[in-house]
Order: structure tokens, then sequence, then C-alpha cells
């Protein structure tokens, strides 16, 4: 319905982007728009031909962040309940990654302010920490356990209504 | 009459307790339904490989800054958002500072698909309590929807307080299910900072005895939930409501006589499963959305019509399901009838998606719809759905759209038709055929065939495609598109919440 008067839309300008180890990227403007930290730059005109510099984003999650916006800025708003459903499939095929890669992409959503990203993101870090006991948890995220053996006892005595494992046991491994 | 009400004097009147717990419990099982999406999900799949990349590597997780942390323990069910505490002391403080969602249905012992059983042992309550005392807050999101409200009033009350003093922002607060009218606890009207309200099963307190400052100035969500209530009741919400969005009044256990909108806030109203005497759009300057599912009727009272007046809605884009059949319109003043012409102050000229449930085979009801349709003259998504009748009352042929005289809307406007519900009768075929031979405009026409009507694709083709093929289209590149119903008859509980989404365009397209 939109698409007939969208004269906004017009600027299908491509906007460069720079990660912090020197590669470039292209991608148009509505996508560089879903981040803030780019719309500001771009809204205080420091978009230019040598590209904005991402001094904390390397190469490869930046390429999958251009993916992400690009994908995502084609159907922002007025979606059909199957264009809603294909983008849901397309976050959770995307998000199928390692949680080197996770990390990375938590880190610089957050920093670019790409909030669909950053849900996205946190979820699937939320998924991989369901259903796991903290000793499995500490050893899937190489976390170092900090408390005295009375520490963590009045811990697990003060939430023993979570310590009944409610999935399972083929599933937690 | 409540619906406790009539409970017990079927009980006493003989019926089956055990039948009648089953039929309530699957009215519980449809209000769990239509709830929206908990900010969590329990259901967690894990595949191997997962785990081996991250296995004995660096701790990189726990260098995340403190709001990431927060926000996915945020995102975890409580059990285990809870069992994070454990992991190290820098995740124990992110527990207890992370805003707490709370879903009670996490809670239960695992297996059983479908509705899950109210909590007996009172092992969820207890651990419910326990959170709720031991969690400093804030709350964002607490589901309370699988314990007997009546049987812990005391229990209760402490969560009510608890969920006051730590500003709870989104609540869902299900009574388990019979007796259906316990009345709801008046502290609930003190919770000022909520934004996000839904409430089942329960009677409303007298509203008029709660004090001066009880309402919700910050409530921008809300949903009844097979809830007794009075007219004065929704009034006095809306009142004490002044940044109310959304709408939901589902399965009113009462009928309503009047719901009357006058509201500077309000964006969609959704009724379903109610009874309704009259609606009034009064005043609602931001209204955008006013949707009507299925509805009872109750031919006791003003022979099963509902009056629909719409008044001074300026912005007002979507409204649907429209009955000719049940739904007396009234534009302004003007009651529309067959034959009604159209006049400035007879037109919606503001709706661009409408949608209209037909009995095509009853000719006085079908006769409404021209009168209807010319009410809404900039109509570019028309959904039409056609409903079987127990008696069929005389046809309309082809010939009565021609002489129906113009209709704006079909004739200039209309680009999308989605025609639900086709079952082979040719009142509907001849609708279909006149949409195509004067929608100057048409991009699409969509019919989707009753689930089993036709056997094979040469059967559509011969006794639909074929015919409609025979038209004359006054829009030469117009699409028609078969579909076979993939939704079971009358469930609507992926629309009801489609419709509060504004970022989906037109929650009447799933199909």
């Amino acid at each position: 319905m939109a698409a007939a008067t969208d004269d906004a839309g017009d600027s299908n300008e491509m906007i460069r982007v720079v990660s912090s180890d020197g590669e470039h990227f292209e991608m148009p403007e509505a996508a560089a728009n879903l981040s803030l930290v780019l719309r500001h730059m771009i809204e205080d005109d420091c978009a230019d031909a040598a590209g904005i510099p991402l001094a904390v984003v390397a190469a490869k999650p930046l390429a999958k962040i251009v993916d992400y916006c690009t994908k995502h800025a084609a159907k922002s708003s007025g979606l059909t309940i199957e264009e809603a459903e294909e983008l849901k499939r397309f976050d959770a095929e995307f998000i199928e990654v390692d949680t080197d890669m996770l990390y990375d992409l938590l880190v610089a959503a957050d920093f670019m302010g790409v909030e669909g990203l950053s849900k996205l993101a946190v979820q699937r870090t939320a998924d991989l920490i369901k259903g796991k006991t903290p000793e499995q948890n500490r050893e899937t995220f190489g976390i170092v356990n900090d408390f005295t053996p009375e520490e963590e006892e009045e811990i697990c005595k003060e939430n023993e209504w979570a310590f009944q494992i409610t999935k399972p046991p083929s599933r937690l491994c | 009459m409540t619906m406790e009400k009539m409970l017990v004097r079927m009980e006493n009147h003989g019926a089956d307790p055990q039948m009648l717990e089953r039929n309530v419990d699957f009215m519980c099982q449809l209000i769990l339904s239509c709830l929206p999406d908990p900010p969590v999900y329990s259901d967690a799949v894990l595949s191997a490989n997962d785990d081996s990349s991250g296995g004995g590597a660096e701790d990189r997780i726990s260098a995340l800054p403190d709001d990431l942390l927060r926000g996915i323990v945020s995102r975890l069910p409580v059990k285990d958002a809870a069992r994070t505490a454990a992991l190290s002391s820098r995740w124990r403080r992110i527990w207890l500072s992370a805003p707490l969602v709370l879903v009670d249905t996490h809670l239960l012992p695992p297996g059983g698909e479908g509705l899950p059983p109210p909590d007996a042992t009172g092992a969820v309550a207890a651990a419910v309590s326990r959170v709720l005392e031991t969690h400093p807050g804030p709350f964002r999101c607490v589901v309370l929807a699988c314990s007997k409200m009546y049987a812990r009033r005391g229990e209760v009350a402490r969560w009510l307080h608890l969920l006051a003093v730590k500003g709870v922002r989104e609540l869902v607060f299900v009574n388990r299910p019979r007796p259906m009218d316990v009345t709801l606890p008046a502290t609930v009207f003190a919770l000022a900072p909520l934004s996000r309200l839904y409430l089942g099963t329960w009677r409303f307190p007298d509203t008029a005895a709660l004090p001066r400052g009880a309402g919700f100035p910050h409530l921008r969500e809300l949903g009844l939930y097979c809830v007794a209530m009075e007219d004065r009741d929704l009034d006095f919400i809306l009142a004490k409501s002044p940044v109310l969005e959304c709408l939901g009044v589902y399965w009113s256990q009462r009928q309503i006589v009047l719901l009357r909108l006058a509201s500077h806030s309000l964006r969609c109203v959704q009724l379903s499963m109610c009874i309704v005497e009259g609606i009034a759009v009064v005043d609602a300057p931001r209204l955008e959305r006013l949707l009507l599912w299925e509805m009872f009727q109750d031919h006791n009272y003003g022979m099963g019509r509902t009056r629909l007046r719409i008044g001074h809605a300026p912005e007002l884009r979507l409204l649907g399901y429209l009955r000719p059949g049940i739904h007396v319109l009234e534009i302004g003043n003007t009651i529309i009838k067959a034959g009604t012409k159209a006049s400035p102050r007879t037109i919606v000229p503001s709706v661009n998606i409408l949608a209209l449930k037909v009995h095509f085979e009853v000719r006085n009801e079908a006769k409404l719809l021209p009168s209807f349709l010319r009410c809404f003259p900039n109509v570019e998504t028309l959904h039409v759905e056609s409903e079987k009748a127990d008696e069929p009352a005389g046809k309309l042929n082809l010939k009565f759209w021609q002489e129906a005289g113009r209709i704006e809307c079909l004739q200039s406007c209309i680009k999308y038709v989605v025609f639900h519900g086709y079952g082979g009768e040719r009142s509907e075929l001849s609708f279909l055929k006149y949409i195509l031979e004067c929608g100057q405009v048409l991009q699409e026409m969509v019919i989707v065939v009753v689930n089993g009507m036709f056997s094979s694709w040469d059967e559509v083709n011969d006794k639909l495609l074929k015919p409609l093929d025979s038209v004359k289209k006054a829009s030469a590149d117009c699409n028609v598109t078969v579909l076979e119903s993939t939704i079971p008859d009358g469930d609507s509980s992926c629309c009801l919440r489609d419709a509060f989404d504004f970022s989906i365009s037109d929650p009447f397209g799933c199909y």
C-alpha cells in the first residue's frame, strides 16, 4: 500500500563502513539506519566515500551484521503474515553460529545499536544455557567457579526449587 | 447470569460434573492459547555441536558487559535463570539485578502436551512465593496461570503485595478455573506501573467502591479473558487507563450491553466470543483497528442483533468482521439498511481494510452487502468470509449485483480480495464474478476453499477457475489464486495476537 507513494525511500544511497581490521563493506542507507550509531553518523553527515570506521567491530561479524540489516531493511513495517514468518525463518538460520561468533555479534550489535539483532543473539545465548546444570554450563562457557564449597551450598539451598532439573537427561548434553 | 451460575444450575439439573469440568478445561485451554507469547520459552532445543565449540574455552561470556548478561538471564525460564546464580560470584550478582521474568508454568514438572494442569500440590505456588520474596526486583514480567487462586487467598494477597512493591510491568493473572466467579482482589488496581495486563477467569470487584487513586496510568495493553463484569467496570477501566492503546475482551462471562469507546489513546480494540448488544465508537481519535471475531448470539436479548455505531473515529483503518446478518450498522446517526444511499454522512473514508462475514445463501442478508460496502469507499483490501446457512433462503445471482448500482470501493479502490470459506455455492460464485467484472484496479483475488471441498485440482479448475475465466475482467492483469484452508474451523488465536502487533499490516490475513 505504501509502495506507490514512498518518496522518502528515494535515497537509495549506499553507505560504506570499515571494520576494525580495515575491510570495507557497503549496504543500502535503509539497512544502515537499523543501527542507531550509523543512523546518527548519517544524520550528522559523517557518511562519506571513505566509509564510517567501526573501531571495535572486526570484518567477520561486520559481514554478518551487514547481511542482517540488509535483509531486515527490505521489509521493516507493514509486513504481511507470510513476510513476518519468512523473517523469522531467516533469523533462525542466521543465528546458527559458533559461540565465538555469537560473542562477537552480541558485542557488535550492542555497540552499533542494532536492536533486533541484539535480541536475537541474546535469545540464542539463553537457549545455549537453558536446561543445563551449573557444572555443564561452566564447562560449555569456560566459567571459573570462584565460590567456596560453603558458599555454593548456600546458594543451592537458597534456590532449591530451581535445582530440580526439568529436562529429561537425554537432552541435557 | 454469569457462566459459573449457569454451570451450577446445569449441575443441579443432573449434568455430569466431569463433563462440565472438561468443558471448562477446554475453555481454559483456549484462553491460554490466546495469551501473548511470554518473553521466555522453556523449550530449548540443544544440539550436540552447540557444546563442542565452547567446551574448555576461555571465559569470554563473563567478559560481556553487565547489561548484556542481565538481558541473557532475563530471557531464561526462571529455573534456569536462578541456576545461573550458582555459576560464579559475577553471575550471582547478575541474577539478583536482572529484571525478573517469571512464568509459573515453567515451574511445573516436565512432560504433558497442551494445557498445563493446575498446580495441585502447591509446589508451584511455593516456588512462586520464594522467587517473589527473594528477588529484589525489578519485575519485568510475571505470568501466574496455573494456581487455583481461590484456594490460596493468603499467598495470592502476599504475591500482589510483592508485585506492587517491586513494580511489576507486565502481569498475566489467571485463576484456574472453577469457580469461575472468584472476585478479583482489588489490590490489582493498585499496580500502577503496569504497562501490560491480562486477567483470566475472574469476577470484577465493585469498581465504584475502589479507592480514588486506583487505576493504571501506564497501561498500554489490556486483555480480559472470561471475566464477569458489568458495563460500568469496562467504562471504569477505560477512564482510569489514560494511555491504553490495545484492549481485548474475550469470552466475557456476562453479556455486554453497551461497549462505549471514548478514549483518546486506544488504537486497537478486539472482541471475541462475547455476547454484545451494542458497541458505540463515540470518540476515539486514535482508533485504528476494531476487530470483532467469533461472537455469540443470545436470542433472548435484542433479537440476537448487535448494534455497531461508528461516530468519531477519523483514523479507523481496519474493521471487521462485520456481519450483515447480525450487526446493525450505524454511521453517525444513520442506520444502514438495504438500499441506503451513500452520502458524506454515511461513509467512513479512513477504512482501507474491511472484513465481512456473510451468509450468501440468505437473501435478506446478502442484500445488505452493497449498502455496507458503500459505507467504506476507500477499502483496498477486502476479506469476505462465507458462512454456511442452516436454512438457505433465496440465492443471489450475478444479475442482482449488476443491478445493485455503483459500489465505489469495488469499482475504483479494491486491489486485494480474499474470499474465505468458499463452499461452491452459486451465490458465492456470482459475487466473485461480479468483483472481477467491476474491479478496475483489482490486482489479486485469493479464494480459500473449505478444507476437503474439492477432491482434485481438475475439479477446482472445472467448477471454479473456468467459470471465473469466462468473466470479462475490468482489470486485465488481476491474478486469481485458489488455496485450501489450513486452519481448522474457528481457530483465530493467532489472529488475536497479530492484531495488537502494529507491524503486521493485516491481521485478517491468516488462512
